[in-house]
């Protein structure tokens, strides 16, 4: 088991936004967690990404216990977030943005030798540019992308810290219909060619259930069911919840 | 490789091509030649205190309302030194330099953490412990309210530096190394972690930066450049004034970097220049020049909050702009 | 050893109090304003000052200094509304360090104003007849004034926390401290709501400032120091908290008497070791919030 939670909590004064959920995901699996809203679908992902901490519970990584770390160490484990919204360097040239977080785990702290020397993380960067179609906007400011654009370069900056394990936060939000079929196309690539662990929280159906291993449903906090998107999809509890 | 021509968008406060750093130390190389030496004099410290400051502020997004601590302590380390040590020129430098670099690790760790306005009400009381320390309990030592004077002019290499002229070029020589310094800090991956800092803290944290850390050594490197301009303010003066602690000294560097542009390259040169031309030119007038700059500055945060070199940059960007999307 | 008798100690802790009790009045006004509309006023102590002057010239025309407090209230209150309509509201939403660099602008600016109107040397103001006395409670003799300055601002404060806790007004304001966008849904005008925060905020600044005017005489330059004082009981009883004002501004009024009167030179400097020995104890002051600061 890669990643996963023992019985995590997490309340918001008296609300239970996160209720005793046990977590799993395999190496290599793309996973998704759906739900109807206020389910605590971005709750749990951010407690898995450190950026809150449990009521109670824990997070493991490989067995290792990340549950009280905070969001920089758990990313830097290789436990690596994108953002609901946008949350790009919004100055920066989009090969900046990817730059920065290419340079994470190898130069931090250098403050003389010239960021445009170091030859390996600028090939990074000029690589997921590529993987994440931005090539043509190289040298633009991130702030003058487009919507779709930007999402790309939210994925990217998170591709570039060289994660083991993608936490996507409703990539495809906002997008339209093609767009959304190019973006599920580009995840599933990125599962299945570099071989990324992906978590992804989605509220399109229709990708959830075209790319998705395995689909945990959440309802009020809790673990409504678990498994295939075919066992999922015939699951009475989540038709009740879904249609109502 | 990709092609970069096709593609003539700049990003905004990008660092400077180096012809701008050269160009700017050529310029400064003829000062002197426009105003009076000692003024050209204040403008190259300040605009190197200037140039840390923007590095916090500007660079960073970290507003210290209390850098006069780091200043003052510089001007005064380098001052003891000189006047009971019988320090060499460098020795007294070194040593203020050394001292705001060991308060900014202290002040760092107790404070640093705090969000952007808590930490700037921090500095500014830290400062202001400096500078009643220095009034009174010190005084035997900083002879408190008369500054610290007798320091002993300063000699480089049996050449005398009590010599307008002389000091400002021997001041001009630091300058260009610290503009050149800066050049390469915003062109490392650290500067550049500072940029993306600034614009996106929580973003830089989910990429797995330590973000305090961050701030630290950028508020460390900043008491660095301030000590630096602090002891030299002691060479040039020839006598440490209390007021080196004050916190209108702090409030000033605010109001320059803010004038200047924070967060440009040019900024505090410009800010530094327009501020003590401005300000000596009033007070020629009227003894009330605080009532003058006090309202430019609203005036500034209100219509033009880039500053100078801000307000130009973004001008020139969306010029670009206009031409590339033509 | 030398002992100290406990009279004298009694004495010196009224001090303490009374200095303190201007401190509680000028930071519950920082608190308000920063926990209403998130900025850290850096003219507050400017405001205070505005308050002595404004005292000064309406003891000087009408003789009473009750007039005189009640009329610098409202001055500076008006005053306030008009800095925060014009000049804060524009940058709300925007860079949250612009408040702060305005209002430091200011702190400059008007000093410099009042020395032109008034000139350079402070403007003193006379104690009221009834106060100037001595109050002589067994042994501990204390001067009436200070007296008046604990029993006013127990007044003072008692009636803000009626006010905000029962007034309509006072809850709208209370709310729109907590969340100001839930406000503005129920349909009031939450930006009228931040301009009269700010002049309460203010007022209660020149009401500090009026109130220490008779003791320390009204000077151009003793906004710095105020709002400076403002600033470490804040850091002190934590960010926001009208309760951490209270308790940080009494703890600093007795720190600095009783340091003025064991070691007069570090009088000055004791607040500042104060706020950093809670900074290394109790970083998010004695009352804030954990997260706020």
């Amino acid at each position: 088991m890669l990643l996963r939670t023992d019985k995590i909590c997490k309340y918001f004064g008296g609300l239970k936004a996160v209720d005793e959920v046990d977590f799993t995901l395999k190496k290599g699996q793309l996973k998704s967690i759906i739900g109807p809203n206020g389910a605590g679908k971005t709750t749990l992902f951010n407690l898995i990404a450190g950026a809150y901490l449990p009521t109670k519970g824990k997070v493991f990584l490989k067995d290792k216990d990340i549950s009280r770390m905070t969001l920089n160490r758990v990313s830097r484990l290789g436990v690596v977030k994108t953002y609901q919204i946008n949350h790009i360097f919004p100055s920066l040239t989009v090969f900046e943005n990817l730059r920065i977080a290419a340079q994470v785990r190898k130069t931090s702290f250098n403050f003389w030798r010239q960021a445009a020397s170091f030859g390996e993380i600028n090939e990074q960067a000029e690589q997921i540019m590529t993987q994440v179609e931005l090539k043509e906007k190289r040298n633009w400011p991130a702030s003058t992308l487009s919507h779709g654009e930007r999402r790309y370069l939210e994925i990217g900056i998170a591709l570039a810290t060289e994660p083991e394990v993608l936490l996507l936060d409703e990539p495809t939000a906002g997008m339209s219909c093609a767009e959304t079929n190019h973006c599920a196309e580009m995840i599933q690539k990125l599962n299945t060619d570099l071989g990324l662990s992906i978590v992804l929280v989605e509220h399109d159906m229709s990708v959830v259930m075209s790319i998705s291993e395995e689909i945990l449903v959440m309802n009020e906090g809790r673990t409504l069911a678990e498994g295939t998107p075919r066992e999922v999809s015939d699951n009475e509890e989540v038709q009740r919840v879904y249609l109502g | 490789m990709v092609d970069n021509s096709t593609n003539t968008i700049q990003q905004l406060h990008a660092p400077p091509k180096p012809l701008v750093v050269y160009g700017a130390i050529f310029v400064l190389l003829f000062l002197p030649l426009v105003i009076s030496t000692p003024l050209a004099t204040e403008i190259l410290i300040w605009a190197i205190f200037g140039m840390g400051f923007n590095l916090l502020l500007g660079y960073t997004g970290v507003l210290s309302f209390g850098h006069a601590a780091y200043f003052g302590l510089g001007a005064y380390s380098a001052g003891l030194a000189f006047r009971y040590l019988d320090a060499h020129l460098f020795v007294g430098i070194v040593a203020g330099i050394l001292a705001p670099m060991i308060l900014a690790c202290f002040i760092g760790a107790l404070a640093i953490r705090k969000r952007g306005v808590y930490f700037a009400m921090i500095s500014l009381a830290f400062a202001q412990m400096l500078y009643f320390l220095a009034l009174s309990p010190l005084k035997e030592i900083t002879r408190g309210e008369d500054g610290l004077t007798h320091i002993p002019a300063m000699a480089l290499f049996s050449f005398s530096l009590g010599k307008p002229l002389p000091l400002y070029y021997f001041v001009l020589v630091i300058t260009a190394i610290m503009l050149y310094s800066t050049w390469r800090i915003l062109q490392s991956p650290f500067g550049k972690l500072l940029q993306a800092f600034r614009e996106n803290e929580e973003r830089a944290k989910a990429c797995g930066y330590n973000t305090t850390l961050v701030k630290f050594f950028s508020l460390v490197i900043s008491a660095f450049y301030a000590g630096l301009a602090g002891a030299l303010n002691t060479v040039y003066l020839g006598y440490v004034p209390l007021t080196t602690l004050f916190w209108l000294t702090s409030g000033t560097m605010v109001m320059m970097t803010i004038l200047g542009g924070k967060g440009t390259f040019l900024g505090p040169l410009v800010g530094v220049g327009v501020f003590l031309f401005l300000q000596n030119t009033i007070s020629l007038i009227t003894p009330r020049w605080e009532l003058f700059v006090g309202s430019i500055f609203v005036a500034i945060i209100l219509l033009f909050p880039g500053g100078i070199m801000g307000t130009v940059e973004e001008k020139i960007a969306a010029y670009r702009m206009r031409r590339a999307s033509k | 050893m030398f002992e100290i008798p406990w009279n004298v100690i009694a004495m010196q802790f009224f001090f303490g109090i009374a200095l303190g009790c201007i401190f509680v009045l000028l930071s519950s006004g920082m608190s308000i304003i920063f926990g209403l509309l998130d900025v850290v006023n850096f003219a507050h102590g400017t405001f205070a000052m505005l308050g002595a002057y404004a005292v000064f010239v309406v003891v000087s025309l009408t003789g009473n200094f009750f007039i005189g407090l009640v009329s610098a209230v409202i001055i500076v209150g008006i005053i306030g509304m008009f800095v925060e309509f014009i000049l804060l509201k524009p940058l709300y939403g925007k860079d949250p360090l612009l408040p702060l660099l305005l209002t430091f602008g200011l702190s400059v600016a008007i000093p410099d104003l009042i020395k032109i109107i008034f000139g350079l040397i402070g403007k003193p103001v006379n104690y009221p007849e009834a106060l100037s006395g001595i109050i002589a409670l067994g042994p501990v003799i204390i001067p009436g004034y200070r007296l008046f300055i604990i029993l006013f601002t127990l007044v003072a404060i008692i009636s803000l926390w009626l006010f905000l806790k029962k007034s309509d007004l006072g809850m709208i304001i209370r709310a729109s401290t907590r969340d100001s966008l839930m406000v503005q849904t129920l349909g009031i005008n939450v930006s009228r709501i931040w301009t009269i925060g700010f002049a309460i905020g203010v007022g209660l600044a020149a009401l500090a400032g009026a109130i220490a005017a008779p003791m320390m005489s009204a000077t151009p330059d003793m906004g710095v120091d105020m709002t400076m004082t403002a600033f470490v009981v804040t850091v002190v009883g934590g960010l926001g908290s009208l309760g951490g004002a209270i308790v940080g501004g009494l703890l600093i009024g007795l720190v600095v008497a009783f340091t003025a009167f064991i070691a007069g030179e570090y009088s000055s400097v004791s607040m500042y070791f104060c706020m950093a020995l809670i900074l290394l104890l109790r970083p998010r002051g004695l009352f804030g919030e954990q997260g706020r600061e």
